[in-house]
């Protein structure tokens, strides 16, 4: 009983200091491929976000989706046209490719529904393993498509961008709220 | 004396449109997109068929037969429950229009959306800007409601007629007859083929749209 007293108060203390938790938050956003991998477990190990770290971080993360939307869009726009440019396709690509590693450092614990307005659910948190798994496949998809753009080649170009949507809704159709 | 007073495809019309939206409002909810797009399409197509019935169809659902003035609204609206002829009343008709205009204007901004994963659009998105696709997708969102509303009240002016008027008008519409006082004028029903052309019409019409509607898009 004591123990559980002592360890809830050093939580809410913790609480208190949301200082380490936006530098860990920062590492992770500016992560390569590996770190993310590996900030995957250092986010489930993490502790709850102080609620203003929480809500910068859930503002952020809408913006960096919104990013990841608007260049699906553009691409998607891009391919329906008889003459797809590839600049477009390019550059969109390289702006998922970079963004898609960092997923997983978004959703730290204490940044769901209860904490804030978001569209994530609260199941990321139950099922940090299959979370992990999906932003992988995310991850893995956004690069695959963006070494297709870079080749130039356009039959690749349309097959990695099919995959990439697939990996994308996989994920959306679990773990986000439709509205 | 049972007669008919609404004819099979304006029935059909009415129970598939009740499916189909329904279908369209779970299928928007569940994320299910591209059952969605597939929903709205054939609710174009149903709302295309109703505009021609309401031409060349049969009597009670002809838009000159039932759409009246404001003067026929106040007389109605005087005097409710001596209303006797069959089909719309005067303010029934009006609940109509709007229904329709407003499902037809919520089709409308379908066939411009994007959704905002940028995976699935309307057939007619890639016409307009991007800017403009995601607003039409917003404002797709938000005219449900309005969608929603106008069904509320017309379910609840069903219920309205049930209770205080004492005039049941679902079984009616399940099976097209209802009693039918002497000397009221009966149904004029129309040419079964000429039903054929209309549905063959708006499923060309439809086509045309999943098309892309060259030779302006697509």
């Amino acid at each position: 009983m004591r123990f559980l007293a002592l360890t809830a108060i050093a939580l809410l203390a913790a609480c208190g200091e949301p200082a380490q938790d936006n530098e860990q938050a920062a590492a992770n956003r500016s992560g390569d491929t590996a770190q993310a991998a590996s900030s995957t477990v250092a986010a489930a190990a993490a502790k709850p976000l102080a609620r203003d770290a929480a809500l910068k971080l859930m503002h952020q993360r809408h913006e960096d989706m919104e990013k990841i939307g608007d260049a699906t869009k553009a691409v998607s726009r891009t391919l329906k046209t008889d003459s797809p440019d590839l600049a477009v396709i390019r550059s969109s690509a390289a702006t998922m490719a970079k963004l898609a590693p960092q997923v997983p450092s978004w959703f730290p614990p204490g940044t769901g529904p209860d904490v804030g307005k978001t569209e994530a659910k609260a199941q990321i948190w139950q099922k940090p393993q299959d979370f992990a798994a999906k932003s992988r496949a995310f991850r893995d998809a956004a690069a695959a498509f963006d070494a297709a753009a870079r080749s130039g080649d356009m039959a690749a170009i349309k097959a990695r961008f099919a995959d990439l949507g697939k990996s994308c809704k996989a994920c959306h159709d679990l773990y986000r709220e439709e509205h | 004396m049972k007669a008919p007073v609404w004819d099979l495809p304006t029935r059909l019309f009415h129970w598939l449109l009740v499916a189909l939206v329904g279908f369209s409002w779970w299928s928007a909810e569940n994320g299910e997109i591209d059952l969605h797009v597939w929903s709205g399409l054939a609710i174009m197509a149903l709302l295309v068929f109703r505009l021609l019935w309401g031409i060349f169809g049969a009597s009670t659902a002809r838009f000159a037969n039932f759409v009246r003035g404001p003067r026929a609204l106040s007389a109605y609206l005087r005097d409710m429950k001596g209303w006797r002829p069959i089909g719309h009343t005067p303010l029934g008709a009006l609940s109509v229009l709007a229904m329709l205009a407003a499902i037809a204007a919520q089709v409308g901004l379908g066939l411009f959306s994007v959704d905002d994963d940028g995976l699935s659009e309307g057939p007619l998105a890639h016409l307009v800007s991007l800017d403009a696709a995601e607003k039409a997708a917003d404002l797709h969102d938000a005219w449900f409601d309005v969608v929603l509303v106008l069904v509320l009240v017309h379910v609840a002016a069903i219920l309205f007629f049930r209770l205080f008027l004492g005039k049941k008008l679902t079984g009616p519409m399940i099976t097209g007859k209802a009693e039918l006082e002497p000397g009221i004028e009966p149904l004029r029903p129309a040419k079964w083929w000429a039903a054929l052309l209309c549905l063959i019409a708006a499923v060309a019409f439809t086509r045309w749209i999943v098309a892309g509607a060259p030779p302006f898009g697509g």
